[in-house]
């Protein structure tokens, strides 16, 4: 699984670069605009170490607001799944955040914890949440008629038993939401830092900005993918585990 | 008598817009990315742009808002814009990565950066007394630049000072953790001042130029080959955009400036345009009118030193071979 998913993430990161250099010599560009392909390789080789513990600092965040973001979409999806006044405010509440820019939020927040950890984790958090929420709600408030209606008529149904049914019968697309949200999470950490924080792979980026430097800017990409895809393996790994025990 | 009076009309209008398009056709259409956001910093392009100065010159400009996304030496290459502004240390490193631009003109005579700090709680006299204090800068930024030069001139070790990471947000500042905040004068340091003003607290501001620091801030470019293809054109875009700041920083001018200003920019308070305006001037024209859009050949040669000492272009680019505008040395 790792294998194929980093072959296909070197695959689509190559053909990218491929055609970045394309673009450069079909149209006559300097290494200011697209950096030559040696001097891609040169910089990559000299920012790889400080670059890797970068985007290392930066995945442990992304993977703690992660969990963080799973542990809060459950309990208030739950919380919100029925049609009540609760799941209603939940609901717009969480298609309201949503639409806020988070570049925009980001400084407030700032403002307000500094530019530690706890301020990445929160933004990852933010991103990374709401979708997972609005995702967990609609799994978990559609009912499994075939099963429930037994309980029901049994008059043995109460709302551990209810979640507990409808998460086993989606345990699948339960999985795949929360893998998909891992990027979201990864994304979130990615902008705290680009907007203000003074550690990790978001913030290098920031400065290969000021400097102009593609070639720093594509290493870290490479790196971000390569991470990325790891967390992503691990989560999907993870998930197989858990749906063949469910199964069992 | 009526229907005379309609087809007077319509070909009246006819005529009209067959006029305005042949007009437009004539006029040299170009882009012209700024540096910046619209503020007092590109008054005399807004102005030359409003007032019509470009279009007395025949030519009809697109002046469009710059932004540390928007690189107008990149757009120059990939030829969405013909003009652009850049700062000094943007353009020696893409000359140093075989960029083919020129400068043409020169915008500000000083470097606009300076750091603001409360006068009532420091005393700057020089840049030794900056040993302990927190010092803002913004990492991979000029400022940065400026501050390494400034500190290696005045043999300071790099660990005398603490260095911290600014953005956007001057929170940091106003809560007193750093001790001096890296601003362009004319900008946010009108801003900064008339904050702390209202609170009561006086500011200072240090120059790294008072010490002798001559790092060459923003200029307008071209590419080489619009140079050579179409000089003329060049030179008027030049001289359009010269006569722009002459007009914009007039005294006599300034109301007509400050409606510019305001057209473009809603967002600044006019009593902070007014500031910011007068701070421009003797960044832009500290003598006479003639100063505009000057290029100061030796500033340039010790921009282009400081990026060679710190080891930020790899070798010499040899400046003066890109200064196409009305060079000067001092």
């Amino acid at each position: 699984m790792l294998h194929k998913r980093l072959q296909q993430f070197v695959l689509v990161y190559a053909a990218g670069v491929l055609s970045l250099i394309l673009m450069k010599y079909l149209l006559h560009l300097s290494d200011y605009v697209i950096p030559g392909p040696l001097e891609i390789w040169r910089t990559a080789l000299s920012v790889f170490v400080r670059y890797l513990r970068n985007v290392a600092d930066t995945l442990w965040i992304a993977v703690v607001g992660h969990l963080i973001s799973i542990l809060l979409a459950f309990a208030i999806g739950i919380a919100g799944r029925r049609a009540s006044w609760i799941g209603s405010l939940i609901h717009a509440a969480a298609y309201n955040i949503q639409a806020y820019p988070m570049v925009a939020v980001a400084p407030i927040i700032f403002i307000l914890l500094g530019d530690g950890i706890i301020a990445r984790l929160l933004i990852a958090v933010m991103i990374c949440y709401f979708p997972l929420l609005l995702s967990v709600i609609s799994i978990l408030s559609e009912p499994v008629d075939s099963v429930e209606h037994f309980y029901e008529a049994t008059g043995r149904m109460n709302w551990r038993l209810q979640m507990r049914i409808r998460a086993y019968e989606n345990i699948h697309k339960l999985t795949t939401v929360i893998v998909g949200s891992a990027t979201m999470a990864m994304v979130g950490t990615i902008v705290a830092e680009f907007v203000a924080a003074d550690a990790g792979i978001g913030y290098s980026i920031r400065i290969a900005l000021y400097q102009s430097d593609l070639s720093k800017i594509l290493a870290a990409l490479f790196l971000i993918g390569i991470s990325t895809s790891l967390y992503l393996t691990a989560l999907e790994w993870l998930g197989n585990v858990i749906q063949r025990k469910c199964q069992a | 008598m009526n229907r005379n009076i309609k087809i007077v009309g319509i070909l009246g209008l006819a005529g009209y817009i067959l006029l305005a398009s042949v007009h437009g056709y004539c006029a040299d259409t170009v882009t012209y990315r700024l540096k910046w956001l619209f503020n007092a910093s590109v008054a005399g392009d807004l102005y030359a742009d409003a007032r019509g100065v470009f279009a007395r010159h025949g030519l009809q400009v697109s002046v469009k808002e710059g932004s540390p996304e928007h690189d107008a030496i990149k757009e120059l290459e990939l030829g969405y814009a013909q003009f652009g502004a850049a700062s000094a240390d943007q353009i020696i490193r893409a000359v140093s990565m075989e960029s083919p631009i020129v400068v043409i003109a020169q915008l500000f005579q000083k470097n606009p950066l300076q750091w603001v700090y409360r006068s009532a709680k420091l005393t700057i006299q020089s840049p030794v007394d900056f040993k302990g204090k927190t010092i803002g800068v913004t990492y991979g930024g000029n400022d940065e630049t400026i501050l390494r030069a400034l500190m290696a001139k005045f043999g300071l070790a790099r660990d005398s000072v603490n260095l911290y990471s600014v953005r956007y947000d001057y929170t940091p500042f106003y809560e007193g953790k750093v001790d001096l905040w890296p601003v362009y004068i004319n900008a946010q340091g009108v801003i900064i001042r008339q904050k702390l003003a209202t609170a009561g607290e006086k500011t200072a501001f240090f120059s790294p130029e008072a010490f002798g620091i001559r790092f060459v801030a923003n200029s307008v470019i071209t590419s080489r080959k619009l140079l050579k293809e179409n000089p003329d054109m060049v030179n008027r875009f030049r001289q359009a955009l010269i006569e722009g700041w002459q007009e914009a920083m007039a005294p006599e001018n300034t109301e007509k400036t400050i409606t510019v200003l305001r057209q473009f920019d809603k967002d600044t308070p006019e009593a902070t345009a007014r500031e910011q305006l007068t701070e421009t001037r003797p960044l832009v024209q500290p003598g006479s009118p003639k100063d505009v859009g000057q290029i100061n050949v030796t500033a340039w040669k010790q921009t282009e030193d400081i990026m060679l000492n710190q080891k930020l272009i790899s070798g010499p680019v040899h400046v003066t071979r890109i200064l196409k505008g009305n060079l000067k040395t001092d």
